[in-house]
């Protein structure tokens, strides 16, 4: 796997967190905290296990959403790669709903499915497969016509020329769609808790809004910024133990 | 690496910069906690009087208190709704309160399977938001009657939670005046409103930052001596706002069934001493301090708040 120097990623680090040190000490804003006192109400958040519970609550929509996605995704824009019926018919709906504002959708959605993790599960679905579906069709479709020429030469059947040309040669797109779709979902899960019921982290972030507890605020968002990298970093080592030769390091 | 570094170095820098917001204003700038309705209605028939008298004004509408809130806080705005009493306190912002612009009156509806506060204990309630004013109500009654709710569900807006109950998908609320009113109008064969307690406590008042009342001194005692004139205007006579409202205005291009209920409505909250014609003042300091304490929302104990550091009562005092 490609690694970036460590020196440089602390020194990342070290600009951004020191940026948001002294911006907050510089008095632009009474809510902004320092980034010190927002790790410290991680800390606390942590110690007093509240941000486990919250996780556990959040956990259940986004995973449930990306999982869906993901699987359901991916088989939808292979299929639509495949089918010029079938992406007349279906990418339309993904171009609209990766266009459509989510946060005016919500009401709607409301609606339909109430308040529980249904709705919540389908606001992650909203986000996240646009973007899966839309990359893994477009992946698919330029699918160099030389490789499958080759393949149907040594006789293949079209059953491993998916498996075995079509779907390798589209895997760092279609993992690109992944790791964008996974951002989006993340972002599905806390809107949803935000828009919907509060719940999970975005109770933790509208509560300690409401109570004006910005620290803790700050810290459940860092916290949840934080999840999403490991979760990508997650999704890499995955494409690389699965497509060998995928070893762009986004993440690393 | 060295452009590396130079280039995010610039970056901090433009991001350090751009945050930095300016607080040269050549009119106020308010900012509501939800867009405009009836129930801003003599609000903006005070902003009239007081444009008439020579303040300039603009308005920005934000979704919910909190921003409206941050909005003051970081100077972008220079007088604010809501109750920022844990803001107050927390972040040792240099904002106060000036003016009462209604109390906490909301109400227990329920089904007819409840008769008094008391039959609530171990119920689940349905309220706004948690650490909001409806939670506030339900901390309070549990330490007044001594018992606990049930699980407590959230969904803003009192209106939505009406909804939920009609929908049958709770048994239990806390709403306000005017949505209390409306369904015990269309539904009360079917619900409850339960005795309670009165509440003094502030649900929206006005506050701005301490520094700028002080330099803005003749632009807030306008503004101040406009909503006083309307409030006391109103106590004699609810029907003024729908008089005097400006048809050209926010208030005068909402829906005509909704304008048609102004009277109603105000006819109804000064009935049910949701104003107070002084603008609340130390008293309604005090019943705040008292209040947010009990809820939660103020840390400490009452004796050893001190009003200063939450109200400015110096408009109120001159007006």
């Amino acid at each position: 796997m490609i690694s970036r120097p460590l020196t440089l990623k602390l020194l990342s680090a070290l600009l951004i967190f020191g940026s948001w040190e002294m911006a907050s000490r510089a008095g632009i804003n009474y809510a902004f905290p320092t980034f010190l006192e927002s790790m410290g109400a991680l800390w606390n958040l942590t110690i007093s296990g509240q941000i486990f519970v919250a996780y556990a609550e959040t956990l259940k929509p986004l995973v449930t959403g990306v999982l869906i996605s993901t699987f359901i995704g991916v088989g939808i824009g292979v299929w639509v790669g495949l089918s010029e019926k079938f992406d007349w018919l279906v990418s339309p709906i993904f171009i609209i709903m990766q266009s459509a504002p989510l946060a005016a959708l919500i009401p709607l959605v409301i609606m339909a499915y109430g308040i529980g993790i249904t709705s919540k599960t389908f606001v992650v679905c909203i986000m996240a497969m646009p973007v899966i579906v839309l990359n893994t069709s477009g992946a698919v479709k330029n699918t160099p016509s030389s490789l499958i020429e080759m393949a149907k030469s040594y006789l293949s059947t079209e059953r491993e020329v998916i498996l075995k040309i079509i779907i390798p040669s589209a895997s760092p797109v279609i993992f690109a769609g992944l790791r964008l779709g996974v951002s989006a979902g993340f972002i599905g899960a806390i809107l949803a808790e935000l828009k919907i019921t509060p719940t999970g982290v975005g109770d933790i972030i509208s509560y300690s809004r409401m109570t004006a507890d910005y620290p803790s605020m700050y810290a459940a968002i860092f916290s949840i910024i934080v999840l999403a990298v490991l979760f990508l970093n997650v999704l890499e080592r995955i494409e690389k133990s699965l497509f060998a030769g995928n070893d762009l390091g986004y993440v690393s | 690496m060295i452009k590396l570094i130079k280039t995010m170095l610039v970056a901090v820098f433009m991001f350090t910069t751009v945050t930095i917001s300016s607080s040269y204003a050549k009119s106020i700038r308010i900012a509501l906690a939800e867009p405009p309705s009836d129930e801003l209605a003599a609000f903006f028939l005070a902003l009239d009087r007081a444009k008439a008298n020579g303040l300039d004004y603009e308005w920005t509408a934000f979704s919910d208190e909190e921003l409206a809130i941050q909005s003051v806080l970081s100077g972008q705005m220079d007088i604010g709704f809501g109750t920022p009493y844990s803001a107050m306190q927390k972040s040792k912002a240099p904002i106060r309160i000036i003016y009462q612009l209604s109390k906490l009156k909301f109400f227990p509806v329920t089904t007819k399977d409840y008769n008094k506060l008391e039959d609530l204990d171990g119920e689940p309630i349905l309220l706004h938001s948690r650490g909001g004013g409806t939670d506030s109500i339900a901390n309070v009654i549990e330490e007044k009657l001594g018992i606990k709710f049930g699980e407590r569900s959230y969904i803003s807006g009192s209106a939505n939670r009406v909804a939920a109950l009609l929908a049958n998908q709770a048994q239990a609320t806390i709403i306000d005046l005017s949505n209390k009113n409306k369904i015990m109008a269309s539904h009360g064969d079917q619900f409850n409103t339960l005795p309670m307690f009165d509440v003094d406590a502030s649900d929206e008042a006005l506050f701005a930052n301490v520094d700028w009342i002080k330099a803005n001194e003749d632009a807030v005692n306008i503004f101040v001596s406009a909503l006083l004139s309307v409030y006391r205007d109103m106590a004699n006579d609810p029907t003024i706002i729908r008089r005097e409202t400006n048809p050209d205005g926010p208030i005068g291009e909402l829906p005509e069934e909704v304008l048609a209920e102004l009277d109603v409505f105000y006819a109804d909250a000064v009935a049910g001493g949701l104003y107070d014609v002084n603008g609340g003042g130390e008293k309604a300091a005090l019943a705040d301090m008292e209040w947010y304490s009990k809820a939660g929302q103020l840390e400490g104990d009452m004796s050893t708040l001190n009003i200063e550091d939450f109200w400015y009562l110096k408009p109120l005092q001159s007006n």
